[in-house]
Formats: C-alpha cells, sequence, structure tokens
C-alpha cells in the first residue's frame, strides 16, 4: 500500500525527470515507467506544465534556415511513402493544384509538361526536394509562384497574375533570410517561366523563416547588389505539402494566362 | 513567437494536431512559429550551436513521427514541443556531459537570473502564477530550480557549479519542488 511518503517520493522522481536533473540510468527507468503506466504519465505531464513556462524567459534565437532544407532531407519528403515509384502525370498536376491553379486552368492554358521519370527500379527512388513560395503583390493577388528544387539546385518562377512591368525594367528576384539582408536570385522575365540557378549561399538560406521578394530594377537588374527599385511582391517559403512523383519533373511552361483568380 | 494568449495556445495546437495527421504544411507553420522559442532552449543548453542544430533537427522530425501522440487535453503544443526538445537535449548531455553550458551559479548572489519586470510583462498568466510561487521559495531553492531547468544538467553538475554539498543541493530542488506543487496546485 502507498503511504503518503512514497507518493511524495514518486511525485518527486517524476518532478526531478521533468526538470532534468536525473542521471541517464534514472531518467532511463522513468522513461519506462511513463510508457507503461498512464498514472506515472499524468504525473510527469502535470509537471511539465508546472514548469515549462520557465522557459518564457529564455530568448528566442532563430535556427539558421538549413536546419529546414535538413529536416526536409532526414524525412525524405520528397519520397512518396509507399517507396513505389509513381509516374502518372497526375501526381505533377497535384503540385499545381496545391499552387493554387486549378488541373482545368491548367489544361486550358495549353500547358508542356514535360515529365522526365527516372525509371528507376524498385526501392530506389530519386531524392527532390521541393520548397514553394506563392509570391503576392500588394493586392494580395500572387504575381508569381516559385518553386525551388534542392536536390537540382534551381528555381523555376512562374507566372500567375503579374501586374506590367515597364519595358525598360526588370523584375529580380531576392532571397530574404530572416533578419539579414536580401541575396539577389536573380533577374528573371516577369511574363513567361524562367528557371535559375541556385548557388551554395542560396541554398543553405532556403527555408520557413526566409522570404522571396521582386523588386523593379534597371535592365539587366540592380547596380548595387541590394535593391533599387520598389518590392512590388512578397511571399513566404514552404516544403511541398504533397509528396510528388519521385522522378525529377521539370515544368515547361509558357504560360499565357489572363487574370487568373486570385490563388 | 510569444505565445501569451488562449488563442495562441488554440493555433498552436491545432498546427500540431494537423501535423499529426501528416499535414506538411502545418508542419511548416508550426515550424515558423515556434522554431525560435525552441531553438533559444537548445541554445541556453548546449554550449556548442553546431550540436544545438542537430538537438532542433531531431526534435521536429520526432514531432513529425509522433505529432499523433500529441494530445490537447493532456499539455499545450508549447509544453508538448518544450518536452521533446528538452528530452533530446538531456539525452545528449548525458551521452556528452562536456556538451553543457559550463558557468558557475551564485545561488545567494541577488542579481541572478530573476527575471526583470520588463520581460514579464511579455509573459503569460500561468508563468506569472509560477513566478509567484517561486517568489515564495527560499532563494537558494529558486534558483536552483531555474538553473536546473535551463541547464538540464545532473544534481552532481549543479552542486559542483554552485560549490555546495550535493546532499545540499537534492535538499534544494526537493523541498523547492514539493513547495512548489503545494502552491501551484492549491
Amino acid at each position: 500500500m502507498n503511504t503518503h511518503n512514497d507518493d511524495d517520493r514518486n511525485n518527486l522522481r517524476y518532478a526531478e525527470y521533468v526538470l532534468g536533473v536525473l542521471d541517464a540510468d534514472a531518467r532511463a527507468a522513468v522513461a519506462r515507467e511513463i510508457a507503461s503506466s498512464d498514472e506515472a504519465a499524468t504525473a510527469v505531464a502535470r509537471w511539465q506544465q508546472h514548469l515549462t513556462p520557465l522557459m518564457q524567459t529564455l530568448p528566442e534565437v532563430t535556427p539558421p534556415p538549413y536546419v529546414w532544407t535538413r529536416i526536409l532531407h532526414a524525412l525524405q519528403w520528397d519520397v512518396s511513402r509507399d517507396t513505389t515509384p509513381r509516374r502518372s502525370i497526375f501526381d505533377s498536376l497535384r503540385l499545381w493544384q496545391w499552387l493554387g491553379v486549378g488541373a482545368s486552368i491548367v489544361a486550358a492554358a495549353c500547358v508542356i509538361v514535360t515529365l522526365r521519370t527516372t525509371l528507376a527500379p524498385r526501392h530506389e527512388v530519386v531524392a527532390t526536394t521541393l520548397m514553394v513560395s506563392s509570391i503576392r503583390q500588394s493586392n494580395g493577388i500572387a504575381g508569381w509562384t516559385a518553386t525551388m528544387d534542392l536536390s537540382r539546385k534551381e528555381v523555376v518562377v512562374v507566372p500567375a497574375s503579374p501586374a506590367a512591368i515597364a519595358k525598360d525594367r526588370s523584375t529580380q528576384l531576392w532571397l530574404i533570410p530572416a533578419g539579414q539582408k536580401p541575396i539577389s536570385v536573380g533577374v528573371f522575365a516577369s511574363d513567361t517561366t524562367t528557371v535559375l540557378p541556385l548557388n551554395a549561399e542560396l541554398l543553405s538560406q532556403l527555408g520557413p523563416t526566409a522570404a522571396l521578394a521582386v523588386s523593379v530594377e534597371p535592365v539587366g537588374g540592380s547596380p548595387t547588389g541590394q535593391p533599387t527599385g520598389p518590392v512590388i511582391a512578397q511571399g513566404a517559403i514552404s516544403g511541398a505539402p504533397e509528396p510528388h512523383a519521385s522522378g525529377k519533373v521539370a515544368l515547361l511552361i509558357p504560360f499565357a494566362m489572363p487574370n487568373l483568380p486570385s490563388a | 513567437m510569444s505565445v501569451t494568449s488562449a488563442a495562441d495556445h488554440e493555433e498552436l495546437d491545432r498546427l500540431l494536431l494537423r501535423t499529426g495527421q501528416s499535414d506538411r504544411k502545418a508542419f511548416a507553420e508550426l515550424y515558423r512559429r515556434t522554431s525560435s522559442r525552441l531553438f533559444g532552449v537548445c541554445a541556453r543548453m548546449l554550449s556548442d550551436r553546431r550540436e544545438a542544430e542537430e538537438v532542433l533537427q531531431e526534435a521536429y522530425v520526432s514531432v513529425w513521427q509522433r505529432g499523433a501522440s500529441f494530445d490537447p487535453t493532456r499539455a499545450h503544443a508549447m509544453t508538448w514541443l518544450v518536452a521533446l526538445v528538452r528530452n533530446k537535449a538531456i539525452d545528449r548531455l548525458r551521452q556528452h556531459p562536456g556538451a553543457a553550458v559550463d558557468h558557475d551559479f551564485e545561488v545567494n548572489d541577488v542579481a541572478d537570473e530573476d527575471p526583470s519586470p520588463a520581460s514579464r510583462a511579455e509573459n503569460s498568466e500561468e508563468y506569472h502564477r509560477l513566478e509567484d510561487c517561486l517568489q515564495q521559495l527560499e532563494s537558494q531553492q529558486r534558483r536552483s530550480i531555474r538553473e536546473a531547468f535551463f541547464s538540464g544538467t545532473t544534481y552532481n553538475e549543479l552542486a559542483e557549479r554552485a560549490k555546495v554539498p550535493l546532499g545540499t543541493m537534492k535538499s534544494w530542488i526537493r523541498r523547492g519542488l514539493l513547495q512548489l506543487r503545494a502552491c501551484l496546485e492549491a
């Protein structure tokens, strides 16, 4: 039978576990108890609730963007979970649906989709990791979507509904790591699909804490290495939410797409 | 981000629940909103920045894999996430004791880590209740508990750093924890 003292002693062990003062063996013993006893799990959860608010006094520290990239790689998000390579064109359409471009619109816009599907043997898959960004203009409408392919080291910029740009101006894409200066990704055509290479610096900075932006610059791009003209669109970066075809997919899309419904 | 309101808690709970259902967009958003907070915890516990990054990475991989076990009736998402990342960091500290942030701490120093009134204003109601209860402890108990939580180091190391016998450190922390529980659950 448990005495009051036994209860206190047990409860203290759970508190010490949560606080983090136990040595490796004692920790492992409590971890086993948590897994097997609901009572222990409840007691530990209660101490976590009691003590965790302490962390609110710690300063927040933004992790470098490559941590997110490594998480994506560790999770192999590019690989379909059943490890069976899929080659259907609908797999690539799914990406476009997610980007806010409905399949019917894609069909109507005479899309040429070139699928370079790796006919890999079963269980051998080619890793491609995608990140995407919907770059929105100040009116809230997506001007472009950018798909960053980490394994191909390139970004594909596809116009959605960009505002007209003066003939004697260029649009330039920038990567802005949290709290840092913009880094030029390159000059791109505002009204057709452009593929730009991603160098090591850009790749290391890609992640959900970074953003993309588009500025209007003199023809050929900013002469200073930093944006000189107005920033007309910005977008957050996220991992592609759906598994896509495990083969490499190249999308070459001359979009003539008037006034898409806003994504 | 600071999580101060019930709405913030609910939003994070929702994102973690959806992550548990393999929603990648929710996971990316959860990372965006919580990674600085969790990295702050890692950076405080591990002296080497690279190890802190590895622990953060491992923690989020576990979040994705074990998100389905999150039960919002038991704890808020932030509590669950902090517990997960602290457990990873503590495991690593036990494997490589040299990875700890090694500094002495002074249990009797008035100018120790008690938070300033300014930082208190930004914190949640739960924090204020905890802080009020901590203030009722003797300063050695309070400082030792705070340092233990932030550093994740063992009784032995804490005693060494505070330059007190092991038995003294254990007794400060244990009595402090029991008093804290009595105050918080009153």
